[in-house]
């Protein structure tokens, strides 16, 4: 590679030098060349007109007294002159008086003269001069000579072929020594740069070896590729910094997904304690629930029977066996409340699509309310959603006889409204009273099993209702929730999806 | 076989025949021009004469004095050659020899020759040329004549005439005597020169 670099640089160097050479020889020698040969060409014709014009002096008295054989004589004078192949007088009449030809040549003469003139016949000149004496044209001298332009022409040819030649061959071995001075310090800059990209070694340096426009540019080279070189270090500083960064992260990364997956391991064994523990717990309130209703049932029938059947009781007794009775019967009361909520986990949905006012009107009347001048009840337009409509009449009855039950102290300003609207994806309810409503500190605990605002004596209840409503409308994939302020009032509402999903059956 | 070589036979034939047409007319376009050249019809020996008395003007340098001026013409005086004469006369019409033009003056012999530049004599005096030559002697008048053993009785120039053609012959002695310069030029094409010994 390095060879074939340097070839091609020496060759172009010297191909260059060739070349101009070679355009300035061919130049020179073509002016040359045609200068002489025009000089040639301007004396050889000057020349031969000046013989011409001699032989025509000299023969004028040999014309004028018709002596052919002076002519003769003087036209045989050309043999000292090899280059005339042939040479003629003619008269004043276009006769031919005398004539001469070289041995060899050819002794064709024109049958008549011509005018002053010369002109190339081939390879010969052909000349014609008049003899002119006093005032009058006595004849003329017809010359004809070599024309040895082209051999000329041929001749120089030759010549610059063996002068280009040699001149090429001079100028071949002196560039090709002198070329080095300009190649080498380029081609070592370039072998250089070419270890550099192939080694990716940034340490190299090239040397300078002239001070000139190379030496400029191997300044230039070297300052960039300590540049190269400084900021490879730094950029493998930073990669490797970057590497350990990426390896800690990593690492890091790791820890998260392993801690996150003993949580989740965590969070799933903790999940199935909680739901076996709630299972159990479900299984045993049911199964005490159930259990407490025998007993109490005796409870209740036997202090009938008692009441009954002892009339003789004083009032004393009497009363405390209507305190039994009646603490039994809030008993039985908690216990079907307890059942019914603890069946609720259990019970299977059966969806239907409902007239919510149809079911409101209903459930209204079932709980007694609409007496007239009881309350002042306001039913809005309810729109209709999908549900259990068991389960769903069951939150409708705690809502709403909650709702009366808390304003009824209000008397006839005692207020109730029913509302609804379908907000996107969710059908939305809220029932409305201004009864004694309760402290928003409390809204969280409103629907926990057994909890409760108020005193039993102020207002009666298990407890148990707002946590059934919470559970119904969550298993149906809804939400529920409540805003009030002390004795201003409550608002209850629920949320339904519009397109209800799959509920898992076991939700709580 | 048959065919091609009668074929052959033909075409040489023809060639052979364009060949001698060829030279032929060669031959024809070449033969005048090398009869020409080889003899010359010469004109009338008495024109010939004329031309070149005429001519030998030009060849001849007289001393200062034979010319009033620089333009006083060339008087050539012919005795006893009318019909030279008139030939000359014809000749010289019109023409100058060195910027002088020229008289040709008719004599016979008995009559004054004083002021001629040149001379000719005809060949008519043959007898007495001795009697009218040797006055010019010393003279600066080119005296010619056209008779045998002419130089010995004093001429300059004497013409011949040989195989046809006029020729002459040059005695330098009289001319030297006469002051006279002929051109070495004009000794060149003489068919003979007497030195001046």
């Amino acid at each position: 590679m390095r060879s074939t670099v340097s070839r091609s640089l020496r060759l172009k160097l010297l191909s260059v030098v060739l070349l101009t050479t070679s355009a300035a020889l061919v130049v020179a020698l073509v002016a040359i060349v045609a200068y002489d040969l025009r000089t040639y060409q301007q004396t050889w014709i000057s020349d031969v007109s000046t013989q011409a014009e001699l032989m025509g002096r000299l023969s004028a008295p040999a014309l004028a007294f018709d002596d052919p054989k002076t002519a003769r004589e003087n036209l045989a004078l050309l043999r000292l002159r090899p280059h005339v192949q042939a040479a003629a007088i003619y008269t004043a009449r276009g006769e031919l008086f005398a004539s001469y030809a070289r041995p060899g040549a050819s002794p064709d003469l024109p049958k008549l003269p011509e005018a002053d003139g010369s002109r190339v016949e081939g390879s010969s000149l052909v000349l014609y001069r008049r003899i002119v004496g006093e005032r009058e044209i006595l004849g003329t001298v017809y010359l004809r000579t070599d024309w040895e332009l082209l051999g000329r022409a041929g001749d120089y040819a030759g010549i610059a072929a063996a002068v280009m030649l040699v001149a090429m061959g001079v100028a071949f071995l002196m560039s090709a020594r002198l070329q080095r001075v300009v190649t080498n310090p380029i081609l070592d800059i370039a072998g250089i740069a070419r270890e550099v990209v192939g080694q990716q070694d940034y340490s190299r340096r090239a040397r300078k070896l002239s001070e000139d426009e190379v030496g400029a540019l191997v300044d230039a080279f070297n300052g960039m590729l300590a540049e190269i070189e400084r900021r490879t270090s730094e950029l493998e500083v930073a990669n490797a910094e970057l590497g350990r960064e990426v390896a800690s992260h990593a690492q890091a990364q790791q820890e998260i997904l392993r801690l996150n997956a003993e949580l989740e391991g965590r969070v799933r064994e903790r999940t199935a304690q909680l739901e076996s523990a709630n299972r159990e717990l479900e299984a045993f309130s049911f199964s005490v629930s159930h259990d407490l209703r025998a007993p109490l049932r005796h409870i209740q029938g036997y202090a009938q029977m008692l009441q009954e059947d002892a009339g003789q009781l004083d009032p004393d007794t009497r009363r405390y066996l209507d305190l039994i009775r009646e603490s039994a019967r809030r008993m039985g009361m908690l216990i079907d409340d307890l059942l019914a909520f603890s069946r609720l986990g259990r019970q299977t949905l059966e969806r239907t699509s409902i007239d919510m006012n149809a079911l409101v009107e209903r459930t209204l009347h079932d709980v007694g309310a609409g007496r007239p001048g009881d309350h002042r009840l306001r039913v809005a337009r309810l729109p209709s959603a999908e549900g259990d409509l068991n389960l769903l009449r069951q939150v409708w009855v705690n809502l709403l006889s909650n709702a009366f039950k808390y304003s009824a102290q209000r008397g006839e300003s005692a207020q109730v409204e029913v509302s609804g609207e379908r907000d996107g994806a969710v059908i939305r309810y809220h029932v409305h009273d201004n009864g004694v409503g309760f402290d928003m500190r409390y809204a969280g605990k409103l629907f926990g099993v057994f909890q409760r605002l108020h005193s039993s004596d102020q207002f009666e209840g298990t407890g148990v209702g707002l946590a059934i409503v919470q559970r119904i409308v969550s298993r149906h994939g809804g939400r529920v929730w409540a805003e009030g302020e002390v004795d201003r009032g409550a608002t209850f509402s629920f949320e339904l999806p519009a397109e209800p999903a799959p509920v898992p059956e076991n939700a709580t | 076989m048959v065919v091609l070589s009668r074929r052959r036979r033909y075409r040489a034939f023809v060639s052979r025949l364009l060949c001698v047409l060829a030279f032929a007319a060669l031959i024809a376009l070449c033969v005048p021009g090398q009869v020409l050249a080889q003899s010359p019809i010469q004109a009338p020996e008495q024109r010939v004469k004329a031309a070149f008395l005429f001519k030998f003007g030009s060849y001849v340098e007289w001393p200062t004095g034979a010319f009033a001026s620089a333009n006083a013409p060339l008087t050539i005086g012919v005795m006893d050659a009318d019909e030279l004469a008139d030939e000359l006369t014809a000749i010289v019409a019109g023409r100058v020899i060195d910027g002088r033009p020229v008289i040709v003056r008719k004599l016979h012999e008995g009559d004054p020759v004083a002021g001629l530049n040149i001379l000719f004599v005809g060949k008519s005096v043959d007898g007495s040329l001795p009697k009218i030559l040797s006055p010019m002697k010393g003279r600066a008048t080119l005296a010619v004549t056209e008779s045998d053993g002419a130089l010995d009785a004093g001429s300059m120039i004497n013409f011949v005439v040989v195989d046809g053609k006029v020729r002459f012959d040059v005695a330098l002695a009289p001319a030297v005597a006469g002051s006279l310069k002929i051109s070495s030029r004009l000794l060149a094409v003489a068919r003979k020169v007497t030195g001046p010994s």
